[in-house]
């Protein structure tokens, strides 16, 4: 190996030992030159001095850090947590609604048959009177349901 | 017989795995622990990332909200640290992005000479608000000069000691990239204190 390539490669070495490290072979070979050359030895001693340095660097925290956020975290968590019972709430409310809905289906069907024969209205009428009956509530708890998705975006669940 | 090595990486995996199940639940005596035993990590990795320790601090109760509501995408089969600076490294980014357009990345690209760019240019520097101790003043004007996105990799391999593939996830950058920005990142080191605190 030329002497210059034989620098660079030692440069490259000892930058690779301390970021991914190096085989046992490249060690050897790298101990070797920088035994015998003093300008690779001291680029590995300045990286080696920064390295220390740069590890005793010392942070100091500000003042209660870690009691005010975990403060901030609590108020969070009990938002979440109403947040939650109050989508529990509408998903029960939304369930209980579609049970009843269902179970009252062919009642609701027979009184609209019945108010419509009895005031002449035309079964088209009463049909679609029913079907609105059904929709419209539907509607507008899609509606809300919508409103509140797009108020909590970027929410989690 | 397993070695120590297997022992210690059981640990720690089943440690990640009480965390995840905390986190599921949004436990708040463990989220109060972790905010004490991760304290000084997260706000030193911030303080490099921002190079402000105002900012830092609020980026460090933003963290832990956002650990807070999105725990349960945390699955316990990487190091917690790891995705809690992906975490606090992603709020980072939407803010510069917010702010500037710009990611963290291309903000303090060297190559692109856009230095760090502090808030106050009158304000006392913030690394040097940072270090208080005056031993370290050397040491806090050269690190002053290396870019965030060195200070950045640099904190989280010879500090925080992350492995290479785990800085790839926290970063979100390929490994070569990591490696690249590694032996630039030491260069910049080695370079800094060698005029400065050397």
């Amino acid at each position: 190996m030329k002497s210059g390539n034989a620098h660079d490669h030692a440069l490259h070495l000892i930058a690779q030992a301390r970021v991914e490290g190096i085989a046992e072979a490249d060690s050897t070979w790298l101990r070797a030159h920088l035994g015998e050359c003093e300008f690779c030895a001291k680029h590995a001693s300045q990286t080696d001095h920064a390295l220390r340095v740069f590890r005793t660097v010392a942070i100091s925290l500000p003042d209660g850090l870690a009691s005010r956020t975990q403060f901030r975290v609590r108020l969070r968590a009990d938002e979440l947590r109403e947040h939650g019972l109050g989508r529990k709430l509408l998903w029960t409310i939304a369930g209980v609604s579609w049970a009843l809905g269902i179970a009252s289906a062919p009642w609701v069907w027979r009184a609209f048959e019945w108010v419509g024969h009895r005031t002449g209205a035309p079964k088209l009428i009463w049909e679609v009177g029913f079907v609105m009956w059904w929709a419209v509530p539907a509607l507008l708890a899609t509606g809300v349901v919508l409103a509140i998705w797009n108020g909590r975006a970027g929410e989690p669940e | 017989m397993p070695g120590p090595a297997l022992f210690f990486s059981t640990l720690m995996s089943d440690e990640a795995k009480t965390i995840a199940r905390g986190l599921q639940k949004r436990d708040p005596d463990l989220l109060d622990r972790l905010i004490e035993q991760y304290q000084y990590r997260l706000f030193r990795y911030l303080v490099y990332v921002t190079g402000s320790r105002e900012r830092a601090e609020d980026f460090f109760q933003e963290t832990w909200i956002r650990v807070l509501e999105r725990g349960h995408q945390y699955d316990g089969k990487s190091k917690f640290e790891a995705w809690l600076f992906a975490i606090a490294r992603h709020l980072v980014i939407d803010w510069q992005r917010s702010k500037k357009a710009q990611s963290l990345d291309t903000l303090t690209d060297p190559e692109q000479e856009h230095p760090l760019q502090l808030a106050n240019e009158n304000d006392p520097s913030p690394l040097h608000q940072i270090l208080s101790q005056e031993t370290q003043e050397n040491v806090q004007s050269s690190l002053q000069k290396i870019p965030a996105i060195y200070r950045e990799i640099l904190v989280l391999r010879f500090q925080e000691e992350l492995q290479i593939d785990e800085m790839a996830g926290v970063l979100s950058i390929p490994l070569s990239t990591v490696k690249s920005r590694l032996y630039r990142g030491l260069e910049a080191l080695r370079g800094a204190l060698q005029g400065g605190a050397a």
